[in-house]
C-alpha cells in the first residue's frame, strides 16, 4: 500500500523467460495469471520501474494495467493542495492534540474532596489542556505528598492524553492518651458535681457540692498509710450540672433576596479548554444567583475535551418586611435549635428557658439552658526541670 | 545474503546435502517449492520448474503462480498430477 503496486500484462514469445529475469532480479511477483497468449501479474511501483528495461531483452512487451497505492493515490491528487493541505492538517492537529492532556481521572479519593484535588494537582501543573512534554509525573506525585500530608501514596498514570491519579490517602494514627505523666483533674466550668467516676486519682470533692472553674476536683497526688506522698496520672469522669446562657438577635425590619421568577439560561461550548458562548441570556436585576451543569461526553468511559456548559441564571429581587413577635421567635428559635445541635451536642439538656425581648427595633431571645456535662480537663503537675517553681512576685507599681 | 542465510537454516541438513529443493504440498489446491532455479514453462494446465538438481513437472486445472521471489514460488490450482525428470 505505502510502496505501491502495478498491475501489468505480459506478452511475447517466452513469457517464461521474463519471469525467470525477475526471480534472479530479486523482484518478486504475485498474482500471476496466465491467459491465451498472455499472462498478467502485480509487483511493486519500484520493482516496474528497474525491470521494464529487461523486459525488451527478454522479448516480451509489458503492458500497465493498473495502479494501486499511496504514490499512485497522491501523483493523482497532485493538483488538488487542498486535499495535501487537509490531510497535513489532520496529521498535525492529530499529533499537537496528543501533546496535550484531555482527560483526568482521580481514584481513591477519601476524606479530600475531587475539586480540592483538582485545585492540588492544578497548582503543580497538571489540568485539563496541560503541554504533557513539560510534566514531571514522578515530580509531581512527590511535591503532592510532601504539600498535602494526608496524602500517603501517589502515582499519575500518562496514558496517551488520559491522566490517570491513583491516590492512597494516609491512615490517621489512633490517639494514645498519655497515662504516665502526673495530672490534676479540674473544673472546665461551674456546675454541681452529679457524678464523679474516678480511675485514678484521690477525689476532693464530693458529690453534690458545687464547684467553679478551675477548682481541682482529682488530685494527681496519692497519700499511702505510711504518708508517702506519689504522683499519679489522675483519670475521672465529672459529670456536673451546668447553666448555659445564649443570646439571639434579629432586627425588626429585614431585607431579603428572593427570586422573583425571572430565570435566564447561557450555554456555553467548552473547546479545550476554551468556552464559547453560543446562547446569551440576561436578567434584569442587579443580584442574581446561578447555577452552571456541565455535560461532557464519555465514549466507552473516556472523557473529551469537548462539553457544554449551562448556566442557569436566576434574579433575585430585594424584599423588605416587618417581623411580628411570632415570625422573630420562630427565626430565633431556629437558630436557637442550631446552637442546640452543634455547640451543646456533649451535653445532655434537662431543661430549657426561653424569653424573648423586643427593644429598640431588634428582637432578642435570650436561652438558658439547664444542662449535664463532663466538665473534667487534665491540668498536668509541673515536675520536669522547665518547670518554674520560683513564686510569683505582683509588680509593684512605679510612683 | 541475509535471505540465503535464513532459507540455509530453515531446510534441514540431510536436503541441503542433496542440494534438494524443498516442496510443500496442502491438499491438490497448493505447492510451495523453495530452492526453485527458473520457470520452464507455465501455462495454465502445466507448469515446469527448475530446481537444479531435477525438475519439476506439475500439471492439472486453472494453475496460477501465486507469488514469485528469486528462490520460492507457490502454485495454486487443481493439482492433478506431479512427476519429477531427473
Amino acid at each position: 500500500m505505502v510502496r505501491g503496486s502495478v498491475e501489468f500484462s505480459v506478452s511475447g514469445k517466452y513469457p517464461e523467460r521474463f519471469i525467470n529475469i525477475t526471480s534472479r532480479h530479486r523482484v518478486r511477483l504475485w498474482h500471476v495469471h496466465r491467459s491465451e497468449d498472455h499472462f498478467t501479474a502485480c509487483m511493486y511501483r519500484s520493482d516496474y520501474r528497474k525491470i521494464r528495461p529487461l523486459a525488451r531483452g527478454a522479448g516480451v512487451r509489458l503492458r500497465v494495467i493498473d495502479k494501486n497505492g499511496l504514490p499512485t493515490m497522491l501523483f493523482r491528487y497532485r493538483e488538488r493542495v487542498g486535499i495535501l493541505i487537509g490531510l497535513c492538517a489532520f496529521v498535525l492537529s492529530i499529533f499537537v492534540m496528543s501533546l496535550f492532556v484531555w482527560s483526568i481521572d482521580v481514584t481513591g479519593l477519601e476524606t479530600l474532596s475531587r475539586s480540592q484535588m483538582n485545585d492540588v494537582l492544578r497548582e503543580h501543573g497538571l489540568y485539563i489542556g496541560a503541554f504533557k512534554p513539560s510534566l514531571d509525573v514522578q515530580k509531581l506525585s512527590r511535591d503532592v505528598m510532601i504539600e498535602r500530608h494526608e496524602i500517603g501514596w501517589m502515582a499519575v498514570n500518562l496514558t496517551g492524553s488520559y491522566a490517570s491519579v491513583e491516590i492512597k490517602e494516609e491512615a490517621t494514627p489512633p490517639e494514645v492518651d498519655d497515662i504516665y505523666s502526673p495530672c490534676n483533674v479540674k473544673a472546665r466550668s461551674d456546675g454541681v458535681i452529679v457524678r464523679i467516676e474516678a480511675a485514678e486519682g484521690e477525689t476532693v470533692v464530693m458529690e453534690g457540692s458545687g464547684v467553679i472553674e478551675g477548682q481541682l476536683i482529682v488530685s494527681g497526688i496519692r497519700t499511702d498509710e505510711q504518708g508517702t506522698h506519689r504522683l499519679v496520672h489522675a483519670d475521672a469522669r465529672v459529670m456536673a450540672r451546668t447553666t448555659r446562657q445564649a443570646s439571639f438577635s434579629m432586627p425588626e425590619q429585614m431585607k431579603l433576596l428572593r427570586p422573583n421568577g425571572e430565570v435566564a439560561e447561557r450555554r456555553m461550548l467548552d473547546i479545550l479548554g476554551l468556552r464559547l458562548p453560543y446562547r446569551v441570556g440576561s436578567v434584569d436585576s442587579p443580584n442574581t444567583v446561578s447555577n452552571a451543569d456541565t455535560e461532557v461526553p464519555a465514549p466507552l468511559g473516556i472523557t473529551l475535551p469537548i462539553g457544554v456548559v449551562t448556566d442557569h441564571v436566576s434574579a433575585l429581587s430585594e424584599e423588605e418586611f416587618t417581623l411580628d413577635d411570632n415570625s422573630a421567635k420562630e427565626l430565633l428559635m431556629r437558630e436557637a435549635q442550631l446552637y442546640e445541635t452543634f455547640a451543646l451536642q456533649h451535653c445532655t439538656i434537662e431543661a430549657r428557658d426561653f424569653r424573648l425581648r423586643h427593644d429598640k427595633g431588634v428582637y432578642t431571645l435570650h436561652a438558658t439552658y439547664t444542662c449535664v456535662e463532663d466538665i473534667a480537663y487534665s491540668d498536668p503537675i509541673g515536675t520536669d526541670e522547665n518547670t518554674d517553681f520560683t513564686p510569683y512576685v505582683a509588680p509593684t507599681e512605679k510612683k | 545474503m541475509k535471505e540465503k542465510q535464513k532459507e540455509s537454516k530453515r531446510r534441514s541438513p540431510f536436503f541441503s546435502a542433496l542440494n534438494a529443493p524443498c516442496l510443500e504440498l496442502s491438499g491438490n489446491r497448493e505447492l510451495l517449492i523453495e530452492g526453485s532455479k527458473g520457470v520452464l514453462e507455465y501455462a495454465t494446465d502445466s507448469v515446469r520448474i527448475n530446481t537444479g538438481g531435477m525438475i519439476v513437472n506439475v500439471s492439472g486445472r486453472e494453475l496460477n503462480l501465486r507469488c514469485i521471489s528469486d528462490s520460492a514460488l507457490i502454485i495454486d490450482g487443481f493439482i492433478m498430477s506431479l512427476s519429477f525428470t531427473v
